[in-house]
């Protein structure tokens, strides 16, 4: 019997041992760990800036649909994946992997910055404004180029209750938590957005490494107004960033581009090295010499609408018969998001509508990228000659669709407020939230 | 620590137990139906390992209990006889040239059973009937051997994935392949991935030749003994071990060479010319009637359109006269390479009362069909079995393998080679400094200039081996100790040269994966036996730890001096890293207990009690149980010993198994690392889920086991209804929380089917024939997914395949194609905003997505027949799978109606030209989408196909001639591979899913999918 006994106690001494099921993994912490302490919270803070550059945002995918989106009178996408296709044709399935890219990758971005925010008591009182005022930014901007992308344009004087996208602004803990939201209206959703980056700008410190300072919030306050038509603010946002003196514009157009390291014009960029984050700009715009796919094309039509004598021209460059832009060919290079160029021409652009000279006259910040590229400097100036200059300074640089949308032109056959000049809603969101409404037209 | 404790106890009981047992010595003699004696009958006491062999005379000797004992004599080709002994001192003992498969013996999960006694539904594939073939892994010989069993390889691709489905798929996120059980132990068959989405098939790594059977167990009452993990079936694959008498000595060789199965017809160069400028008026027409573009007039569009063409295609023909005398390259034959084969075995084994012994070597060189796509394996096999004293068994096993593969990229990548068909055959091979004609003087980027400036090396050597010791505590009690472990390490080395596409921008781009996986498995397992009057009993009962864990590390370098320079280290620039480890448990007692009643009343009763870390803190813990019944109808006294219905079995089971396939700590809310600027930050990851567990499958089976005309035609049939709850699912999430997916246990899905299988021998003697016909039925239904939820859809715009209730799993799902539409040449679709409307649109975006079809097969079979005159013999085993859809996604590209210079099947030339023409083929617009957007029915093809997979020839060479040649026997054979293939295929081969992206969701999906090879090999077989 003693046997026996010995060998039930074998068999049943691992019982006790039932802690060897407890494992954690080596690559991941737990939310609570994650959340809890000044350290954790500024590394979810990296973790935001990190989904800020995603390939489906300012990574590049988001710049290259604005241009692609209008950009059929300037260039020709010649890429085999279908989605950017379906978006410079204005034929979007529901199903396009890109605008549902865009959709999930700027919720978690939001979702970041909501834990963030949440949080925020635990960050050491010396930079919990700094904290604060990035996480609100990042979600402010981000909201802004949803609800451009989602949303018809947002047209001043109305009451705009065109549908923008769902605003969310606490964090999600369970699956539930934030899963079933309405659209909110355009107006709704640029009201969040200013909110959120009116009050980053009074909390962001003037410098802040590689990352958002005040003036980059006021160079989004400066798109932002720009885009509902308030000249006022827009104007005066610019003006703030320029008068600030933390920047100023390089000697030449060419040495702006294909960085390793942001560049005194840039106003805010995003950091690609070798080892981290990845410049799809480059792998649409750029050729495969340059670590590109070569999928798109500047037509000569274009390229004729610089003056001979305009040095920006000779960024463009010709493989294979067609003209491609220069201005990404650096696969490790530095993305400029905003350059202190574009808060000149608006400014100027500003100051002309109204009849000012805020910071100065709009001749005079239009005199400054033109003399740059090489061309003399006028003495007077309409407003389509500024319009132009800007088409042609930032060319290609991601802001293409959301002019022509507020300049009430076209493109194409497509009308500045067709039903397919924004983006369908993605269908797997349809699917899963009965709450949300597609957009006319798909 | 467990395991320390663990052995402490085994040693313990090591000395208690050697005190039991009282023997003595019985001899005897074994003779045939002719009183002939017979040498090398296995002489066994039954329920122990104690075994002894006759002599040259059939004399034999043995140590039996004085207690008593059975004993069981075997002999190939005999029936088993089992002899009671008591007090006899001398036995004479016939054998009985054997008939009945009914008195084989089985391996099942933790022990082995007489067939006639089986209540559970399991299937046996005998070594022999996979000896030889040309293939690299196991699966793809048991390709239409057993029924029920769907065996597929997603493309021609050597050591690539191959699919295993036990009747049909129980789950969406969770594996459904099989557990796989070698000699006892739990081996790693996840497919590794190399860090470049190549998959690599561990199971390519094992020498069949070495098998000595494997067995699948199907039903409840066979796999609910592998709990959590018994839900997709289980295959026992059991390797050859010595038998006591004198050494056998084989040794074969094999050499031959494959072919792709199929081959589709492109354009050539005056067609693809002629294509693309009509393409060009069409489109400019197209454009101006749209009103896209700003022209003025029609003819500025179609001479805007036209030029644009002859400027590109100028481009592509390298300065060659494309207008008048196209170059025609051929470049669907460069995807293929001369496809060499070769083999050999050396297998010794033997032994004697003290020992058993079983070694062997080998190697197999199969190149791939598939450009720069070949594998070489090194085999050495050692199974020792020791018998050191009366009441003591040990041994070992032990496989060293050294398993190299020259992959190639998976479909989804441009460099894969079966994707230069798209090159277009105006351009020349190489170009007019002699260089290999590349982007962008040709469409795309070659994948020549790829294989012939890059290579993709990855080397596993795997050990898996284990050790055991049995004692035998009393008489009918044994106890078992088993240690083993399968570890494998993975080194993938691969260099992009300066010309290829990854290379190019950055001056070569090289990486290294190394990765250790290690699993370890020890088990203690009790064991009884006892008969009394017509009474048997058998108890088994068993704990068992595993513990699994994943090592790896990769580095990625750009910017090398030069070509030959290819090391990391001559990396100017480290660019990507990574470094990683991952790691699984398991913790489980088990038991079973068989009883039978006079042989004819036969009851089975499992559970096994399973723990996994993989699963949240609230629910680690599963009970999983079995119970099963049958009924030997024939052996009852009223069966009057009835020869033409000769055995009858009745029998039913019921029980509960799990999937516990999924990745670890989904049950946790986590934080992942992220960086920004090379600054270490952090990001969400996952949402908890402290209650997430394993899938369960409830499987309830009905099957009858028949014999007729004495047995000498057996069969089985079988019903099944499998119902799997609390799917492992990754649920979509509304991205407006952040999150995309989480892992939860939700939905249903059952199998229900039937199977039934027949074993013949048509003729016996100088001439016999030898057939087995299989076939099986299964019913997949998606009941239930979310809440609310009524689709998965993860398909985008180049799949069809979905996740539906009330529909099998994967039903391809979106707008239906109605052709084109007479008078415009539009591709049209059914709107299907009602039911019964035929009503077409020609906006692809009005047509309703409505259920297209079914992935997969309704019936899958097989027919086996070995035949043999004298000294020749011929296998013939025919494989068929009928009645499903293949997605042809890759068409749209390749017959895409010039949306891009893709160039085109032939069949892309019925377009449709002028008002009136009936077609299918929409009118090629340049540039512009015209039906040819892949998610649609357009490209959905018949998939059914029935095929030779094997036919084989030997000639045995007389044996006086033999041992002239001092030689114990000769074969020469011929052995062919997927000779003949009966399809209606549209595609390359029907046996096909893209490995880029394959899943659950995703299947018989064809993207430039490699086809199958056609393999022949001739061989010669020596016993020496």
């Amino acid at each position: 019997m003693k046997t026996f006994a010995i060998i039930l106690f074998a068999f049943f001494g691992l019982a006790a041992c039932s802690d060897v099921l407890e494992l954690t993994p080596t690559d991941a912490i737990s939310t609570e760990v994650a959340l809890e302490t000044d350290e954790g919270v500024k590394q979810v803070l990296i973790g935001a800036y990190n989904a800020l550059s995603a390939s489906s945002l300012f990574g590049g995918e988001l710049m290259r649909n604005a241009e692609l989106f209008g950009g059929l009178d300037e260039i020709v996408w010649l890429g085999t994946f279908e989605a950017p296709r379906e978006i410079y044709n204005h034929q979007i399935l529901v199903t396009n992997v890109d605008v549902e890219g865009f959709w999930v990758e700027a919720y978690n971005l939001i979702n970041i910055c909501n834990n963030i925010l949440a949080h925020i008591d635990v960050v050491k009182e010396a930079d919990r404004n700094r904290v604060r005022g990035e996480a609100l930014l990042l979600r402010g901007w981000i909201l802004f180029e949803l609800t451009r992308f989602f949303g018809q344009q947002y047209v001043a004087g109305t009451n705009n209750t065109q549908l923008g996208v769902p605003i969310i602004t606490s964090p999600s803990a369970a699956s539930t938590d934030n899963a079933f939201p309405a659209r909110n209206t355009v107006e709704e959703c640029y009201a969040q957005a200013l909110a959120d980056v009116t009050e980053a700008e009074a909390l962001l410190p003037a410098t802040n490494e590689v990352f958002a300072t005040k003036y980059t919030a006021a160079a989004v306050l400066a798109r932002i107004y720009l885009q509902m038509e308030n000249y006022e603010a827009a104007r005066d946002a610019a003006h703030r960033v320029i008068s600030s003196g933390k920047y100023s514009l390089l000697p030449t157009y060419a040495e702006i581009f294909n960085t390793d390291g942001l560049t005194k014009e840039c106003v805010f960029g995003i950091v690609v090295t070798a080892t981290d984050g990845i410049n799809a700009m480059n792998t649409y715009f750029s050729t495969l010499a340059y670590g590109g796919r070569g999928d798109i094309e500047i037509k000569q039509s274009f390229l004729d609408l610089y003056d001979p004598a305009d040095t920006r021209k000779a960024l463009y460059f010709k493989t294979a018969n067609r003209w491609r832009t220069g201005k990404f060919n650096n696969q490790f290079g530095d993305i400029n998001i905003i350059r202190l160029a574009e808060m000149y021409l608006i400014r100027a652009e500003c100051n002309l509508r109204l009849g000012t000279a805020v910071g100065a006259s709009p001749v005079d910040d239009y005199n400054k990228t033109r003399v740059r590229a090489g061309l003399p400097a006028v003495t007077t100036v309409t407003l389509d000659d500024i319009l132009l200059e800007r088409r042609l300074e930032l060319a290609h640089e991601g802001l293409r669709v959301h002019d022509i949308k507020r300049l009430r032109q076209s493109v194409g056959s497509f009308a500045w407020n067709d039903p397919m000049m924004v983006y369908p809603i993605p269908q797997r969101e349809i699917t899963i939230n009965p709450n949300l409404i597609q957009n006319p037209g798909y | 620590m467990p395991t320390m404790k663990y052995w402490l106890l085994v040693a313990c009981l090591l000395q208690a137990v050697i005190v039991f047992g009282q023997t003595r010595q019985l001899r005897g003699v074994v003779v045939d139906e002719q009183e002939e004696p017979l040498a090398g009958v296995t002489v066994l006491i039954k329920g122990t390992s104690i075994a002894t062999a006759t002599d040259a005379d059939g004399r034999f000797e043995i140590a039996v209990p004085v207690a008593g004992a059975t004993l069981v004599f075997s002999y190939v080709g005999f029936q088993t006889r089992e002899i009671s002994v008591t007090t006899e001192q001398q036995l004479r003992v016939q054998l009985f040239i054997e008939k009945k498969l009914m008195d084989e013996v089985v391996v099942i999960g933790y022990g082995t059973q007489i067939r006639s006694q089986l209540t559970g539904s399991i299937s046996s594939v005998e070594g022999e009937m996979l000896e030889r073939l040309p293939v690299v892994s196991v699966e793809q010989g048991l390709q239409g051997k057993a029924a029920g069993v769907f065996i597929e390889a997603n493309n021609g691709k050597v050591g690539g994935d191959i699919r295993v489905r036990i009747r049909g798929a129980t789950s969406m996120d969770a594996s459904n392949q099989p557990l796989f059980i070698l000699d006892g132990i739990p081996i790693n068959t996840y497919y590794i991935n190399d860090g470049v989405d190549i998959t690599l098939n561990p199971l390519a790594d094992l020498d069949f030749n070495d098998i000595e059977s494997v067995e699948i167990l199907k039903d409840a009452s066979a796999s609910a003994i592998y709990g959590a993990r018994g839900a997709n079936g289980v295959v026992i694959i059991t390797t050859k071990r010595g038998k006591s008498g004198k050494p056998q000595v084989t040794f074969d060789f094999q050499q031959g060479w494959s072919k792709p199965t199929r081959l589709r017809e492109f354009l050539n160069g005056r067609q693809y010319v002629d294509y693309f400028l009509d393409a060009a008026v069409r489109g400019g027409k197209y454009a101006y009637r749209m009103g896209l573009g700003n022209f003025d007039s029609e003819q500025e569009a179609i001479d805007k359109y036209t030029q644009r063409v002859l400027n590109d295609l100028a481009q592509f023909a390298n300065g060659t006269d494309f207008l008048n005398n196209p170059v025609s390259t051929d470049w669907q034959s460069l995807a293929f390479q001369k496809a060499p084969f070769s083999s050999a075995d050396l297998d010794i084994s033997g032994g004697s009362d003290r020992i058993a012994y079983y070694l062997s070597a080998g190697y197999a060189f199969q190149n791939g069909i598939l450009l720069d796509n070949n594998a070489k394996r090194y085999n050495i096999n050692t199974n020792l079995d020791l018998y050191p004293g009366k009441n003591i068994n040990t041994g070992l096993s032990l496989h060293l393998i050294r398993n190299a593969n020259n992959t190639v990229p998976n479909d989804y990548q441009f460099t894969t080679p079966m994707q230069i068909v798209a090159q277009a055959p105006i351009t020349p091979l190489y170009d007019s400094t002699g260089e290999l004609t590349n982007y962008p003087n040709a469409t795309y980027q070659s994948p020549l200039v790829d294989a012939y400036n890059s290579f993709n090396l990855s080397v596993t050597w795997r050990s898996i081996g284990g050790v055991y010791a049995e004692y035998f505590l009393l008489p009918g009690l044994k106890l078992r100790g088993e240690a083993a472990a399968d570890i494998s390490n993975l080194n993938t080395n691969a260099y992009y040269g300066k010309k290829s596409d990854l290379g190019k921008p950055v001056g070569g781009y090289g990486y290294v994966y190394n990765s250790t996986l290690e699993n370890y498995d020890v088990k203690l397992l009790l064991d009884y036996t006892r008969t009394w009057n017509e009474h048997t009993l058998s108890l088994m009962a068993a704990n068992e730890y595993q513990r699994y864990k994943l090592q790896y590390s990769e580095a990625d370098g750009t910017g090398f001096p030069n070509d030959n320079l290819n090391n990391l280290s001559s990396a100017s620039q480290i660019v990507y890293y990574v470094g990683n480890s991952d790691e699984y448990r398991f913790l489980s007692y088990l038991g079973r207990a068989h009883y039978s009643l006079s042989g004819k009343y036969l009851f089975t009763l499992t559970g096994r009690y399973d723990g996994s870390s993989k699963f949240g803190e609230n629910r680690r813990f599963g009970f999983f149980p079995s119970a099963a019944a049958g009924w030997v109808i024939s052996r009852e006294p009223f069966w009057n010993n009835n020869q033409t219905l000769s055995f009858l079995k009745l029998r039913t089971s019921y029980g509960i198994t799990g999937n516990a396939e999924i990745a670890t700590y989904q049950y946790a809310g986590l934080f992942t690392v992220s960086t920004y600027a090379d600054k270490p930050g952090l990001s969400p990851y996952t949402l908890p889920n402290p209650d997430l567990s394993w899938e369960q499958t409830s499987q309830y089976d009905l099957g009858l086991d028949f014999g007729l005309l004495s047995d000498r035609i057996n069969g089985q049939l079988d019903y099944y209804f499998k119902d799997t709850r609390d799917l492992l699912l990754a649920v979509p999430v509304s991205a407006t929380t952040g999150f995309t997916y989480q892992t939860q246990n939700i939905g249903r899905v059952t199998n229900t089917g039937i199977e039934a299988s027949v074993y013949a021998d048509l003729f016996t003697g100088k001439f016999s024939w030898n057939a087995g016909l299989n076939v099986a039925r299964n019913w997949n239904k998606v009941v239930e997914i979310a809440p609310g939820q009524d689709i998965i859809d993860y398909s985008g715009s180049d799949g069809l395949n979905v996740m539906k209730v009330g529909y099998p799993m994967g039903i391809y799902y979106g707008p239906e194609y109605a052709g084109v539409d007479p008078a415009t040449g539009d591709a049209l679709w059914y709107v299907n905003a009602e039911e019964g409307s035929r009503e077409t649109t020609n906006d692809y975006n009005a047509a309703h997505w409505v259920i297209l079809g079914d992935p997969n097969p309704k019936v899958i079979g097989g027919f086996n027949n070995t035949l043999t005159y004298g000294a020749w013999s011929l296998t013939l085993n025919f494989q068929g799978v009928f009645g499903h859809l293949i997605h042809l996604s890759g068409d749209h590209w390749m017959n895409g109606g010039a949306a891009t210079y893709d160039n085109q099947i032939v069949e892309a030339l019925n377009y449709w030209k002028q008002p009136g023409d009936i077609t299918d083929v929409p009118e090629p617009r340049l540039f512009f989408d015209n039906g040819n957007q892949a998610r649609s029915s357009r490209y959905l093809s018949d998939g059914s196909y029935l095929r030779l997979k094997n036919f084989s020839l030997g000639y045995d060479v007389p044996e006086k001639w033999c041992r002239k040649a001092h030689l114990n026997g000769l074969r020469l054979y011929m052995s062919a591979y997927n000779l003949l293939t009966l399809t209606r295929y549209e595609g390359w081969d029907p046996e096909v899913s893209a490995d880029g992206g394959v899943s659950n969701y995703f299947f018989s999906f064809d993207f430039y999918s490699a086809p199958q090879p056609r393999t022949i090999v001739f061989g010669v077989n020596m016993k020496l």
